[in-house]
């Protein structure tokens, strides 16, 4: 991919390489209430800051989450002030997250 | 107690592993458990390595034939921005070229993964490698306590104990605050995230592109245009085959903002400086990592307890000052000091609260804690959108004036500058900023 082209976020998330992708399933190391989110989040904040698009908004407003394109940068853990996201490391055997190449 | 150590580090990034060689060459029994593949695998940073305390912990790296740092830093730019021009302070040096550097670019992945070799060097040569160890792959998840003191760590079912544990957990300090030393939740107030696309280079385009001769390099950071408007900035720094370009973005402004972080980025990178600049180049990796701004107000309440010291990005401990951003060499400094403290208490046999506290006494004395301090109103300041992004449209608007010759008549330089600054701001203002800049910095 050409530096000078804009870059989707996919495409650059086509460039990370993370733990376990072999792995059917991989154990999740984020847990988000997206309850909270939707019902009582005035702000919704990370669907803007996080850097891997890992919190989206669709058409209707309605937050989602996912952890498996995470990268582990902590944001969501700050951005978050409602309480929803419960943040933990990747477990290294049956979690996902990183695995810098350059880093 | 044979299987008792006299340490275990937490993390295998710059603190960890500093703390670690400092216990390899005084002989300590230590275990370095990092999380990752291998050490760097979870670290990102900017990066430059300011400083020479590098030195001190591998003599003469510059020496070896595969150093794991990218290039020395003889070369400095600031650039004001706005949407079509850039405006820079640029500084070269050729005394910048002799060992020991002012800096080193460093890619995490690599430079960490080296430094742990030269660790595992120290330690193979000392009188006892099979008692030491560095342990990748394993995750932390709890510090065993025992009436009040720090004893060990928990990884899944099994546990380890040591008589003293130090803390190098990266800025996500989970460990940290499982013990109380910081709140167990931190607001985005004083915290940026930073992102960053690594743009590889054919080396002979970069070394001419650049005027690089050798292993020297260039670090050239942005205020303005870079940030579209959200407080912070960018960088561009060269590696030995590629730049490293990104953005630091303050996360609660950026959220209140509605932007999103890699969509500025783009905009960066779309900037006519910033465009020429990586050319030609192909985007090997993006990452992103949350940052501390060095506000002193998000520090953990005190970095230590009986049996245990906090070193690194764990602390907080990073600067933007404004002549750079210093974290990576707090790490290397912190992580040395609390090595050099439980070697003493090893010594002693001393646990207590009090011998761990002369940690963070001796952190207080260097120029870690001095800085930080000294320059808090310094990161007040380049907070503020004045500085930002008002600043960058005044010194771009001059420079437009300045620099352009039209076959006209021509204002003399201070009316021109005096007109910038009144388009974008007002004298009263700029004075203002001038004042506190000349205290703060």
């Amino acid at each position: 991919m050409p530096a000078s082209q804009p870059l989707s976020i996919s495409e650059r998330l086509g460039k990370v390489s993370y733990r376990n992708q072999g792995r059917a399933s991989a154990r999740a190391h984020i847990v988000v209430d997206t309850n909270v989110c939707n019902k009582t989040c005035p702000h919704k904040r990370t669907t803007y800051v996080c850097p891997a698009n890992c919190y989206t908004s669709d058409e209707s407003g309605e937050v989602h989450f996912q952890f498996e394109d995470c990268i582990e940068c902590g944001t969501c853990l700050y951005a978050c002030d409602q309480g929803a996201v419960t943040w933990k490391y990747p477990d290294p055997e049956e979690g996902r997250g990183v695995n810098w190449a350059l880093g | 107690m044979d299987d008792k150590f006299d340490c275990i580090v937490v993390g295998g990034g710059i603190a960890g592993l500093s703390a670690a060689m400092t216990l390899a060459r005084a002989g300590n029994r230590f275990l370095l458990v990092e999380r990752g593949e291998f050490c760097g695998a979870k670290n990102v940073s900017g990066g430059v390595l300011w400083g020479s305390d590098l030195h001190t912990l591998v003599p003469d790296y510059w020496n070896h034939d595969d150093a794991g740092f990218e290039r020395f830093v003889n070369h400095r730019r600031l650039t004001f921005m706005d949407d079509t021009a850039a405006f820079s302070v640029d500084f070269k040096n050729a005394d910048f070229d002799v060992p020991p550097f002012n800096g080193v670019i460093v890619l995490r992945a690599r430079f960490d993964q080296w430094l742990a070799e030269q660790v595992q060097g120290v330690i193979d040569s000392g009188p006892h490698p099979e008692d030491s160890l560095l342990a990748t792959d394993i995750l932390v998840e709890e510090l065993l306590v025992d009436g009040g003191r720090v004893v060990g760590i928990r990884t899944g079912e099994e546990k380890f104990y040591a008589d003293c544990v130090i803390l190098a957990e990266g800025v996500n300090n989970l460990l940290t605050r499982q013990v109380g030393l910081q709140r167990d939740y931190v607001p985005s107030d004083h915290f940026a995230v930073g992102v960053k696309e690594v743009i590889g280079l054919d080396r002979q385009v970069l070394e001419s592109r650049f005027q690089l001769a050798g292993r020297s390099g260039l670090t050239n950071e942005f205020v303005g245009f870079a940030s579209g408007g959200v407080e912070g900035g960018g960088f561009l720094y060269t590696n030995r085959d590629s730049v490293s370009v990104g953005l630091v973005l303050a996360m609660k402004d950026l959220g209140e903002k509605h932007r999103k972080p890699y969509d500025l980025l783009n905009q960066f990178k779309s900037h006519p400086a910033v465009r020429d600049m990586i050319s030609g180049g192909e985007v090997l990796e993006y990452s992103a990592h949350v940052v501390s701004t060095g506000d002193m107000r998000s520090m953990p309440r005190q970095l230590f307890k009986p049996g245990l010291m906090v070193a690194g990005e764990a602390a907080n401990l990073l600067l933007n000052s404004g002549k750079a951003i210093q974290g990576m060499d707090y790490a290397m400094r912190s992580g040395i000091l609390a090595a050099r403290n439980a070697v003493r208490c090893s010594e002693t046999g001393d646990y207590s609260e009090n011998a761990m506290a002369q940690y963070q006494s001796d952190l207080e004395d260097s120029y870690v804690m001095k800085d930080l301090k000294s320059f808090q109103s310094a990161v007040t300041l380049f907070h503020s959108p004045a500085m930002y992004d008002k600043m960058p449209r005044i010194l771009c608007d001059f420079g437009r004036s300045f620099f352009g010759i039209r076959n006209e008549e021509t204002p003399k330089a201070v009316d021109m500058l005096k007109s910038s600054v009144k388009k974008h701001s007002s004298l009263w203002e700029m004075a203002k900023i001038g004042f506190k800049a000349s205290r703060s910095l």
